[in-house]
C-alpha cells in the first residue's frame, strides 16, 4: 500500500465499486498485467507529446498511435467473429467485443440515425474515470490546483481511445471520424461518423441485392 | 497436400506466397492465387460468406476455382485479408481445411501484430513463414 501514497495527485486512493465490476476476460490470456500499468502507459502518453518541445503534436502522434493500435487490436479481436458485412454488424461487435477488450467493459448504450453516425455512450469510461475523480484525499490536508474545466483536461486523454476506434473501424474497412464528448465524466459519448453515410463496402451490394 | 498457401491484403495486393513443391511452380502457383482472387470479389461482393447458398456467413469461402489438378480454396477474414490455399489432393475435406485456415489466421494476426510491421507491405517475419509451413505441412502427416 505505500506505492499510494506517492500516487499523482490526480488518482483517487480509493476506489469503491470500480473493482468488484466483472472484468472481461480476455480470450487466450496467457499473460496479464495490472491495469494502473494501462493507466499510467496512457497518462505518460499525453503528457510526453504535450510538453514536448519539438516533435509531432499531441494530436499528430496519438493519432498515429491510436489508429495503428486500433488496427491491429481489430485484426486479433475480430479474428473469430463470424462475418461482420454491415456496418451496424461492425458496430455492435465494436461495443461489445472490442469495447470489452480494450475498454474492460462493453458500452452502454448505442444509438444510430441509420444514416451512418452512431453515438456510443459509456457510462464509466475506465480509462478516464480518475479523472473523473479527481478528488484531494482529506488526509493529504492540501487544496486542488486553480480549477480547469474537466472537459478541457480530458480533451488530450480522448484523442487516443478516439484513433484507437477509428483504427479498428478502418481495418474492418469502415472509414470513419470519432470524436468524444466528455460533459458529464466519468460518462463519455463518442460519436462515429462512417464515410459514405454507412453504406460500408460489402454491405452496400448485398442491401442493394435485397 | 498443400501446394501453397497466400495471404493476400484489403487491396488484393500478395502479402505472403508459400510453395511446397519445386521452385518453377512458384510463378504458376501465384498466378493461379491471383485468378481465384475474382472468385472471392464475386462472393464477398454478393455479401454471401457460405460454402454453399443458404449457409450462415462464414469466414471459410470453400472452394473457389480449379487449375488443372489445383484446386483453389479461399477464407476471407473480417479485416478484409484473404488467405488462399493450392491443393493438389482432390479427398481434402471442408472441415481440415476450416481448421487449416485457423490456424493460419492465428499465425497471420501474430505476424500483423508485431509493431515493426508496415501494413500493406509483404510479410516477411520468419516465424510467420515458419508457422505457415508446419500448418501446411502437418496435413500430410495426419
Amino acid at each position: 500500500m505505500q506505492l499510494q501514497d506517492h500516487l499523482p495527485l490526480q488518482l483517487h486512493l480509493h476506489e469503491p465499486g470500480l473493482h468488484s465490476r466483472p472484468v472481461m476476460p480476455a480470450r487466450g490470456a496467457g499473460r496479464e498485467c495490472a491495469e494502473s500499468c494501462m493507466d499510467y502507459l496512457t497518462l505518460e502518453l499525453v503528457h510526453h507529446y504535450r510538453d514536448a518541445q519539438q516533435g509531432p503534436s499531441l494530436q499528430a502522434a496519438l493519432d498515429a498511435v491510436g489508429e495503428r493500435v486500433g488496427r491491429q487490436l481489430a485484426e486479433r479481436y475480430a479474428r473469430d467473429r463470424p462475418p461482420l458485412t454491415e456496418p451496424l454488424e461492425a458496430m455492435k461487435w465494436l461495443c461489445k467485443e472490442f469495447w470489452g477488450e480494450v475498454f474492460r467493459k462493453p458500452v452502454d448504450n448505442l444509438r444510430t440515425n441509420h444514416r451512418g453516425t452512431f453515438v456510443l455512450r459509456d457510462t464509466q469510461f475506465r480509462w478516464l474515470w480518475r479523472l473523473a475523480q479527481n478528488q484531494m484525499p482529506p488526509q493529504l490536508g492540501l487544496s486542488l490546483p486553480p480549477a480547469v474545466p474537466k472537459t478541457e483536461l480530458a480533451a488530450d486523454y480522448l484523442v487516443l481511445p478516439c484513433a484507437i476506434v477509428r483504427g479498428a473501424l478502418a481495418q474492418l474497412g469502415l472509414d470513419c471520424s470519432v470524436a468524444a464528448d466528455a460533459a458529464s465524466l466519468p460518462q463519455v459519448d463518442f460519436t462515429v461518423v462512417l464515410a459514405g453515410g454507412g453504406t460500408g463496402g460489402a454491405g452496400a451490394a448485398a442491401r442493394g441485392a435485397r | 497436400m498443400i501446394v501453397a498457401a497466400a495471404v493476400i491484403g484489403p487491396q488484393n495486393q500478395p502479402l505472403y506466397l508459400a510453395t511446397f513443391v519445386g521452385e518453377d511452380d512458384a510463378a504458376r502457383l501465384s498466378t493461379a492465387v491471383h485468378c481465384s482472387l475474382d472468385a472471392v470479389e464475386e462472393r464477398v461482393g454478393a455479401g454471401l460468406r457460405g460454402t454453399a447458398p443458404g449457409d450462415a456467413p462464414d469466414a471459410y469461402m470453400g472452394l473457389l476455382a480449379t487449375e488443372g489438378e489445383l484446386r483453389l480454396y479461399g477464407y476471407a477474414t473480417n479485416t478484409r485479408s484473404k488467405l488462399v490455399l493450392a491443393v493438389d489432393d482432390p479427398v481434402i475435406k471442408d472441415d481440415e481445411l476450416r481448421a487449416i485456415f485457423r490456424r493460419m489466421h492465428a499465425a497471420l494476426v501474430d505476424a500483423l501484430s508485431n509493431p515493426f510491421y508496415q501494413q500493406g507491405t509483404p510479410l516477411t517475419s520468419p516465424r510467420f513463414d515458419a508457422s505457415v509451413r508446419t500448418i501446411a505441412t502437418a496435413l500430410g502427416a495426419s
